[in-house]
């Protein structure tokens, strides 16, 4: 082979080499674009479970106040709070499908101060924690009075 | 072979090796990124569901029709999935054709009361499947009323001397209230496992459903189930097979029993503390046992093979009899069961 077409052949292969560089370089380049679109996609996806988690606590028929079959919003009966809180444990695979890992706790705040923690499934290694706090009001069927408290909604994710 | 010949016939074939591994290259990067949009379409698409889901479980009475990517989505039981992208659900309440196809999604959820709520039952179905209501009586009318408008309904008060063509869509569903029809014959082309019929007795608060499918040109009866109330006949008229009806219906008795069991506990404190009130402790006292029936019936029907009908009447008894005790309650004043 002449030195001519070596040198020829050289040159193709540099430029074939560079060719290639270059295009690793953009597959690089858009590869770390596409993870960072990922990464903001995922915390939307957590926030949006978090979300959805609040407003599926908030719409339990286990915990939520009715007149007459009638749903009253944001509205918590306390006197359902205790037993909920050991069905929710008694069958925590099934409330798993809709709580996931997450830590549901009602705090009373008016007329006196007390506490609930409903449901707690928690994940060690956990990289995002979302809390989300709603205020409701509790209604103690005895006294047939309403209360005031916060609902918060711990939800833990990878 | 001469030199010259020899590095005019080494450059093509430099060059035809070179060109196939950019074309290689290339092609395999086409490859993985259609691959990488289908499976993100199909995500797409299954985060919608989940989207759906979510927010069936917190709004009841509501009816949409939502715009999606064109898919093939499979519904099964506590199983959606889309061309092998799927997702579980361990208990899930979905009331759905076994596929849905087209562009376009309707969906409609209901309250499960019984007396209260328990939970909320979702239905899905494409505008692509046709739905023939046959009846005469009021329920009928309540059920073609409360399906979405935007689907293809055809309601029938008499279907003596009525032709049924075929229109061509995926799926033809056939709700019959009292007695069952004869097989339309301009359907036989089908496949059977598209053309289905349910045949239900009329009676707004419970009864039986019997599931039919076609065979070659005629129907044959697949199975008998039970419902209670109108959201179930509504759930059997969705669902195309008695499995998943069953499972739904299953997971529906299986959250009654949970509620049930928290408002047992909710009434017995009610009753303790509320013993001076004579009246209403002796209401509370008459609802206890109903409260436990409900829960026991509810709890044998989650687990059951199949919804038997003495077990669905005993249910809507002690459901009917909880609802006029809380009537009562609510005539003496006294705080409510529910």
């Amino acid at each position: 082979m002449s030195k001519r077409t070596q040198i020829q052949i050289g040159e193709t292969i540099a430029v074939l080499f560079v060719f290639f560089i270059l295009i690793v370089i953009g597959f690089m380049f858009y590869a770390r674009v596409i993870k960072s679109n990922i990464e903001v996609e995922k915390e939307e996806l957590s926030q949006l479970r978090s979300v959805g988690i609040a407003q599926r606590v908030m719409f339990m028929p286990e915990v939520q106040c009715s007149e007459n079959n009638l749903i009253i919003d944001n509205c918590i009966d306390i006197l359902k709070l205790e037993s909920a809180q050991n069905i929710m444990n008694e069958n925590n695979i099934y409330y798993f499908d809709l709580l996931e890992f997450s830590d549901v706790s009602i705090y009373q705040i008016y007329p006196t101060e007390a506490s609930w923690n409903i449901y707690s499934k928690k994940m060690e290694d956990f990289k995002n924690k979302f809390v989300t706090n709603v205020p409701i009001s509790l209604y103690d069927p005895v006294t047939r009075k309403h209360g005031f408290g916060v609902l918060k909604i711990e939800t833990l994710s990878k | 072979m001469s030199k010259k010949a020899f590095e005019i016939q080494f450059n093509w074939i430099f060059v035809l090796v070179a060109g196939a591994i950019i074309l290689l290259f290339f092609t395999l990067i086409v490859v993985k990124q259609k691959s990488v949009s289908e499976t993100s379409t199909k995500a797409t698409i299954l985060k919608g569901i989940e989207a759906i889901i979510i927010g069936a479980s917190v709004t009841q009475d509501t009816t949409k029709i939502e715009n999606i990517p064109s898919a093939n989505i499979e519904i099964g039981c506590g199983r959606v999935s889309i061309d092998g992208v799927s997702k579980q659900y361990q208990n899930l309440i979905l009331f759905a054709p076994g596929l849905l196809k087209g562009d376009k999604l309707a969906w409609q959820t209901t309250a499960f009361s019984a007396p209260y709520r328990a939970t909320n039952l979702l239905y899905m179905t494409s505008p692509n499947v046709r739905y023939i209501i046959i009846g005469n009586n009021n329920l009928v009318k309540e059920i073609n009323k409360s399906l979405p408008f935007d689907l293809k309904v055809e309601f029938y008060q008499n279907y003596q001397n009525i032709q049924i063509k075929d229109l061509n869509n995926y799926k033809v569903r056939f709700i019959v209230f009292g007695d069952m029809i004869d097989f339309p014959q301009e359907l036989k082309r089908m496949p059977d496992f598209d053309v289905t019929a349910i045949n239900i007795n009329p009676n707004a608060q419970k009864g039986a459903i019997n599931f039919y499918e076609k065979k070659e040109n005629s129907w044959t009866l697949k199975g008998t189930s039970s419902y209670i109330g109108q959201s179930s006949i509504v759930g059997a008229v969705y669902t195309d097979t008695l499995e998943t009806y069953h499972c739904n219906m299953q997971n529906a008795f299986l959250r009654l029993a949970l509620v049930t069991r928290i408002q047992t506990d909710r009434l017995e404190k009610l009753k303790n503390i509320i013993s001076s009130r004579n009246n209403c402790a002796e209401i509370y006292s008459a609802a206890l046992p109903l409260l436990k029936s409900i829960s026991s019936f509810s709890s044998k029907l989650a687990e059951s093979s199949k919804l038997e009908i003495s077990d669905i009447n005993s249910l809507a008894d002690a459901s009917k009899k909880l609802s006029d005790i809380n009537k009562e309650a609510q005539k003496y004043s006294c705080t409510l069961i529910y």
